[in-house]
């Protein structure tokens, strides 16, 4: 079980002396207890506590890095089963797969696709992962030069999914030194497995058929000496693979079956069901995701997803407050004012940016939250929008005084007029409609 | 050994019934039997586990609807009861769920095109019907009297109950044996006190859906998909004011950004995706009645409820 910062801090030296990095012991210990910490960072524990604080501090969920360079990226280092407890951390990496029977240009055309597509959303670059080559020919020679071909048209982390010894030893021959997964090993096989990937430092996929297995199969893994595991329960169908990964994420967290503690793998190109495996693998645990080429429709949906499940519950996306410049705003430019809600920010800001109407935002610290809760929540008034006017300077930066306020804060307009002494005229409700309404009733 | 998963549950969700067939007074071709579930959704045991529904949204006046869905559905949009019929025939929806978006109007006084809306779409179809009546209190009452009134007998589930005003659709709802939904905004102790509310004027809460708000994927999603997971804990650790199936419906999937923005070839493909995404989604988190409106996203969930959820179990044909 995790120890309470309380009874980690009873373990430690209580020297206050800082060399771990922290201030005080107890800071300390409250990294540890958050799985956080590195014990390794204070010289002076004894070896009671060094045993004690050993297993129980680590993160139950490993923290495996896949990849190498700008899309390298790591998984694993969960803590909760449920993301309202804490956070989820690590967003799941998404592998496309193609496979060893494609043409060279089929085959780019894909890893072109995951190497340049962007989804821009509130201020974050949001991709998918990497490539995921699977053998259909079976022949490991063809394999390997399908491995080449993604290699040879961009740096993103794959998965080989070999299916033999053989095919795997010819993938890791191109990208060995690149840390790809390489998919799988099993019981009868996991030996030979694990001293090839160790070789490379590859990270190894293994696969059992039920959370038995796998906990045993992955304890022989560690005891022949290869710890960067990913499981992969094959889940025949969506419903085992939500009682699988559930019972593993909870087997991990509670330490109860520490050998469970690895990322998840999971192939989601089930046929008829593809989307619906992709949503299952996001919300449940999934780390490595494989999919087939997706819909561009699917590929907007499933990134924002990811980023939703991922985004920490206890506090929104927030921006700075202040006034921010949209094009080149001149003296005469509108001044919009809007909340720090990140979300509120960046569609408001991309409707103004299509207006080409260059004009200020200024932003009014809501504690992160949008137009219509914080006027529901009382966190957006007239003294607020006043202060930010003074704070901001903006007064020195227009030569008029008349502010837009959007149209869900319209029931605050006569008293912000009264407290500002600014002209406020309430703009639409729905940021869309912004470039159409500057066109017609903006005069400064 | 074999490894379980561990959550330790002591308590159930309550079962809702909607619809009446001929056997219960009604004139349903089937009616259904939700809730009872004694685990997370999908997890543990099939035999506890209720099948989720499929509820197909339309509207009597298009005006305000999504025009996504307006241009899709073409000319259907302006026969309300021929609409609920081919969502019916084309799409196999499990429940309609109709939008009086009529009252919306400013100065709203049609009340006796109502009834005429309601059996119109009752003779169209013979599935369970969702209502939803008006958003403005001054007129709730009216409305929901008729809502209530012209499908008496056929137990609808009647929507939207809120902190501020319930009272109305729950005299509606007494008076005439039918269910309501209870919605709060994204907020679990919101969502039992409304609870609370509803039990005190005298709803039992065997007639009562929870919606907790679910905000549009990419657009407040996170909030709603994790207020669920947490009335869904809360009731099967044994929190009875919570312990009722939630329904979820995310209204402003058609209006955002990226589905508004979609390539003309892809727009049906992008809005049916991105309420698929939402409703399975939810249904994961826990919620037993999903709602859409584009026609194309319910194969979509069809085909992925069903892989969970082979037997057909709320159904009582
Ligand atoms: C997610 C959400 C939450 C999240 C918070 C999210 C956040 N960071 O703000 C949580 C769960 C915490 C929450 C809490 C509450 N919420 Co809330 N919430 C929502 C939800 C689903 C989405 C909000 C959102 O993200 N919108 C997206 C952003 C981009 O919208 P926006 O900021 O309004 O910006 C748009 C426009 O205003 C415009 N715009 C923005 N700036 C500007 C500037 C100018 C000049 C112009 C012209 C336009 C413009 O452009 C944007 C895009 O069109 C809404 C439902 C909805 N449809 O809005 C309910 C909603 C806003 N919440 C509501 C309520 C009541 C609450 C609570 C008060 C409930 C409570 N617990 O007491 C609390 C208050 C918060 C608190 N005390 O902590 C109600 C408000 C009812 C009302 N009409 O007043 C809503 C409408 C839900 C409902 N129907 O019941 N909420
Ligand atoms: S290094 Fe050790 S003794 Fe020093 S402050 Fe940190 S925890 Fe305490």
């Amino acid at each position: 079980m995790a120890l309470k910062a309380l009874d980690i801090y009873k373990l430690l030296p209580k020297k206050n002396c800082k060399e771990c990095g922290d201030p005080t012991c107890l800071t300390f210990a409250m990294k540890l207890a958050s799985g956080k910490g590195d014990i390794e960072k204070c010289p002076y524990l004894d070896d009671h506590a060094k045993s004690v604080l050993g297993a129980s501090t680590k993160p139950p969920v490993r923290k495996i890095k896949i990849g190498v360079g700008e899309r390298a990226f790591v998984v694993g280092e969960e803590f909760v089963q449920f993301r309202h407890e804490k956070t989820f951390y690590h967003p799941p990496g998404i592998m496309v797969s193609v496979s060893d029977t494609q043409t060279k240009p089929e085959i780019e055309q894909i890893v072109t696709n995951v190497r340049d597509y962007v989804l821009t959303r509130i201020g974050m670059d949001l991709r998918l992962n990497g490539i995921a080559i699977r053998n259909d020919s079976n022949n490991p020679e063809q394999f390997g030069t399908a491995v080449s071909y993604a290699e040879g048209c961009a740096d993103l982390p794959v998965v080989l999914m070999a299916g033999t010894l053989a095919a795997a030893e010819a993938g890791l021959h191109e990208c060995g030194n690149y840390r790809p997964i390489v998919h799988c090993a099993t019981r009868e096989n996991y030996r030979e497995y694990c001293s090839l990937t160790k070789k490379s430092g590859a990270v190894l996929a293994i696969r059992a058929g039920t959370p038995d297995e796998m906990a045993e199969l992955s304890t022989l893994c560690t005891e022949a000496g290869q710890d960067a595991l990913l499981l992969d329960l094959s889940s025949r169908s969506l419903r085992q693979f939500i009682n699988d990964s559930t019972i593993i994420r909870q087997h991990a967290i509670t330490r109860t079956t520490p050998s469970l503690g690895y990322p998840v793998f999971y192939d989601a190109t089930i046929p008829d069901n593809a989307d619906a495996a992709l949503v299952l693998g996001i919300l449940k645990y999934g780390a490595v995701i494989v999919i087939g080429p997706p819909t561009r429709p699917s590929e907007k949906a499933l990134l924002t997803l990811r980023q939703n499940i991922y985004t920490d519950p206890q506090k929104p996306i927030q921006m700075t407050a202040g006034l921010y410049r949209v094009g080149n705003p001149g003296k005469d430019a509108p001044v919009l004012m809007t909340v720090n809600f990140s979300l509120t920010y960046f569609t408001l800001q991309g409707y103004l940016e299509s207006s080409r109407v260059s004009c200020y935002m200024l932003i009014v610290d809501t504690e992160g939250l949008s137009v219509l809760t914080a006027v529901a929540a009382g966190k957006l008034n007239e003294t607020m929008v006043r202060d930010a006017i003074k704070k901001y300077g903006v007064e020195n930066e227009v030569s008029h005084r008349t502010l837009i306020i959007p149209g869900y804060a319209s029931p605050l307009s006569g008293r912000i007029e009264e407290e500002t002494g600014w002209k406020v005229l309430v703009g639409p409700r729905d940021a869309a409609e912004i470039g159409e309404y500057l066109e017609t009733e903006w005069k400064a | 050994m074999t490894l379980q998963t561990q959550n330790i549950w002591n308590g159930r969700i309550g079962t809702v019934t909607i619809g009446a067939d001929r056997a219960h007074g009604g004139t349903r071709t089937l009616q259904y039997t939700l809730g009872g579930e004694q685990d997370l959704a999908a997890v543990g045991p099939g035999a506890t586990q209720q099948r989720p529904l499929i509820a197909a949204e339309i509207c009597d006046d298009p005006g305000i609807w999504s025009p996504i869905v307006n241009t899709f559905m073409g000319d259907t949009v302006n026969d309300t009861a021929g609409w609920a019929g081919t969502m019916e025939s084309e799409y196999h929806p499990d429940i309609v769920r109709l939008h009086l978006t009529s009252t919306r109007k400013r100065n709203f006084k049609d009340f006796s095109g109502i009834p005429e809306t309601v059996s119109g779409v009752l003779k169209s179809t013979g599935l369970p019907l969702i209502i939803e009546g008006s958003n403005d209190p001054s007129i709730d009452s009216e409305v929901y009297q008729k809502c209530g009134e012209a499908s008496s007998g056929e137990r609808v589930l009647l929507g939207t109950a809120e902190a501020g005003r319930y009272r109305s659709i729950a005299a509606a709802a007494m008076a005439y044996n039918h269910c309501i939904i209870a919605q709060s905004p994204i907020d679990i102790n919101l969502a039992k006190q409304l609870n609370i509310l509803l039990k005190e004027i005298g709803v039992p809460y065997d007639r009562i859906l929870i919606d907790p708000y679910t905000g549009a994927l990419g657009y407040g999603f996170e909030y709603s998909y994790s207020v669920m997971e947490r009335i869904r804990y809360a009731a099967l650790k044994g929190d009875q004011d919570l312990a009722m199936t939630m329904i979820s419906a995310a209204p402003d999937s058609l209006n955002i950004r990226e589905v508004r923005e979609a390539r003309d070839d892809e727009t049906d493909r992008t809005a049916a995706t991105w309420e698929f995404y939402t409703a399975f989604s939810a249904v994961i988190a826990g919620a037993s009645i999903v709602c859409v409106r584009h026609p194309l996203a319910i194969p979509l969930l069809k085909s992925a409820i069903d892989s969970i959820w082979p037997h057909s179990a709320g159904r009582e044909a």
